[in-house]
């Protein structure tokens, strides 16, 4: 049968990212398809048989996320590309940890979304490949009458990579997740030595000290590499003893630790981060209390009392920086345990807004609100929303100047509430629009202008979007202002 | 009439060149100050400074040795004195020793911040080759 180049189906609410993917992908020889929401793709994906997906994240009826966790249940080993406006390291990680394989960040150029689709082809025919494997086990495991069958159904079922090596440093054993974590195929390993087809230095020796060093030491050694793919794997090497004691081959059994590995390195960062922010001033604190300590401004009393106003203000900003860090804390602790119920958003921007009357009436700054009127509830944790609306109206206030604009719109779109916060401050550039949302990030111009923070508020904000399946993106321009938008899905009606 | 020494002070947090320059002014010395690489990289081309303090951490982790290295690459600023400073070395990962780290420093002496102004002028004097009395 003539391989065919492979069936594509893109899910766009937008005509024009529908029609230009088809007619680049139809261009270079691929068959492809198209829907505008998550259910139209749904339908279509129970009716065809396709090789790879590409969704847009955010769409009405139903949005990529929820279609990538249907799509997961049908169990089709469909490679899903998801086409993001939210090109963060988060929502890939998010996106990526729910089943989709890579994500391609608009705008994106004829070149980017081939080279996309190419690859994620080429995941496809090795997940066909697998899945092959997978049922030739499974008619086996029927089959199979004796031990040796059996134990071999098991090891190639099992989670772990296998590799078994002979007296002769031959491969006589790759296990299918072996395989996938070493990027290795059976075929073309199998009779082959471990010396020629391993990369890794560090297991080499290992597999190699096992056979060396088999008599004196029974016991497995244990080691962390990373493989050229950026994969971290632990992996425990066994020497196989006969019966005389003489060691006869070796077991490596592969545990693929990447993603612990991705979180680890965050919790330590985190914690360096937060180390650094706090030192810092306190440092300074010390500093001023040094200079007044030590008479440096004694006669000076003025100066004296503007050191110690100083001190304050570090000393404040102190605490709002420890606040920010327990609410980050409080936000990411289970969500089970907090308490979720229908919470009106145009009461909430309200009670927000008047809360921060005095602040903008100190800078003569007019409010506009344009809130849409019987809005459906949305499932949420008031606190939360309070604390994100807080955040975000808080900095609108701070990053413009007296005298400037600030409004808010909120309205019903489909299946959730839009708002919108706008300002009309110094705005971000494009450059920091990308690590708006990262912990203790500030841009440039924040600092230029002396504005202070902690560099949290917005990664707070954020993940209390996230924890309530919403979304946030940012349209900003540099001296022109910023705006927030943030979509909440409302509590489903019943019919 | 002796001229007064003259020290670049370079930090991304305006309370720590403040309380430093505060400290230096005080006894005598003139001071100039930079809030960036960038900045301390130009100052340093246009001025002659009798010695540079640079804080390690501003806009990246190894901001402070950029600055270092740009001194020592210069042929005129080549022997300028270097006091760098951190309030971090939990971030860095380093416990610094200057006996054993100077060399890949650049630096000439190294220290923990905030520094109390005894200990602060005590290095300075050294640094600037004064006498203490």
């Amino acid at each position: 049968m003539e391989k065919s180049k492979g069936y594509i189906l893109v899910v766009d609410d937008e005509e024009i990212i529908r029609s230009g993917c088809r007619e680049i992908l139809n261009l270079h020889g691929y068959k492809v398809d198209v829907a505008e929401n998550g259910i139209q793709g749904l339908e279509k994906i129970k009716e065809n048989e396709y090789d790879l997906i590409l969704t847009d994240i955010m769409m009405p009826e139903m949005d990529g996320m929820e279609m990538l966790e249907q799509v997961n249940r049908l169990d089709q080993d469909l490679v899903i590309i998801f086409i993001t406006g939210y090109a963060t390291i988060e929502s890939a990680i998010n996106a990526g940890r729910k089943g989709a394989y890579d994500y391609l960040p608009k705008p994106f150029n004829p070149d980017e979304l081939l080279a996309k689709v190419e690859r994620g082809l080429d995941h496809r025919d090795h997940l066909l490949e697998v899945k092959k494997l997978r049922e030739e086990r499974d008619l086996n495991l029927l089959q199979c009458s004796n031990e040796r069958a059996r134990t071999l159904t098991i090891i190639n079922s099992m989670n772990e990579g296998v590799i078994a090596i002979n007296r002769q440093k031959q491969i006589v054993l790759l296990n299918p997740m072996a395989s996938k974590i070493m990027h290795l195929s059976e075929g073309r390993v199998i009779g082959r030595t471990f010396n020629e087809i391993l990369r890794n230095p560090d297991l080499k020796k290992s597999i190699n000290d096992s056979f060396e060093k088999a008599q004196s030491q029974l016991r497995s050694t244990r080691l962390q590499f990373d493989t050229v793919y950026g994969r971290a794997i632990e992996a425990s090497i066994t020497p196989i003893m006969d019966e005389n004691k003489v060691c006869i081959g070796t077991v490596a059994v592969l545990f693929d630790v990447t993603e612990e590995k991705k979180i680890e390195k965050m919790k330590s960062d985190f914690v360096s981060y937060v180390a650094h922010e706090l030192k810092a001033p306190l440092g300074a604190i010390e500093g001023f209390l040094n200079l007044i300590l030590e008479g440096v401004i004694a006669d000076n009393p003025e100066k004296e009392h503007e050191m110690i106003t100083k001190a304050r203000d570090r000393a404040h900003g102190l605490i709002a920086l420890i606040n920010d860090i327990l609410d980050l804390s409080r936000i990411d602790r289970k969500k089970s345990l907090k308490e979720m119920g229908p919470v009106d958003i145009g009461e909430l921007l309200k009670e927000t807004v008047d809360f921060y009357q005095n602040r903008m009436d100190s800078k003569s700054q007019e409010m506009n609100m344009e809130l849409q009127p019987d809005m459906p509830p949305v499932l949420g944790n008031k606190e939360d929303l309070s604390r994100l609306f807080a955040n975000l109206v808080s900095n609108a206030i701070k990053y413009t100047p007296t005298g400037g604009k600030l409004s808010i719109l909120a309205k019903v779109t489909n299946s959730h509430v839009a708002i919108e916060v706008k300002d009309t401050g110094i705005g971000i550039s494009k450059e920091a629009q990308e690590h708006i949302f990262d912990e203790f990030y500030r841009a440039k111009n924040a600092l230029d202008n002396k504005i202070t923070g902690t560099g949290l508020g917005l990664s707070i904000a954020k993940k209390i979007v996230k924890d309530h399946r919403g979304f946030i993106e940012i349209e900003s321009e540099e001296k022109k202002g910023s705006i927030f938008r943030v979509l909440l899905p409302v509590i489903n009606q019943v019919r | 009439m002796l001229m007064a020494k003259r020290i670049l002070l370079v930090d991304d947090d305006p309370d720590f060149i403040e309380i430093n320059r505060m400290i230096l002014q005080a006894n005598g010395y003139e001071t100039d100050e930079a809030s960036s690489t960038g900045e301390a990289l130009e100052k340093i081309k246009a001025n002659d400074y009798d010695l540079a303090i640079i804080d390690l951490i501003m806009e990246e982790l190894d901001s402070g040795f950029s600055v270092a290295y740009g001194i020592r690459d210069s042929e005129r600023t080549r022997n300028m004195p270097i006091l760098m400073l951190t309030s971090a070395q939990e971030k860095t990962g380093f416990r610094f020793e200057l006996s054993r780290d100077q060399e890949w420093m650049k630096v000439d002496d190294f220290a923990a911040k905030p520094l109390s102004a005894a200990e602060l002028l005590t290095r300075v004097q050294k640094l600037t080759g004064e006498k203490t009395i």
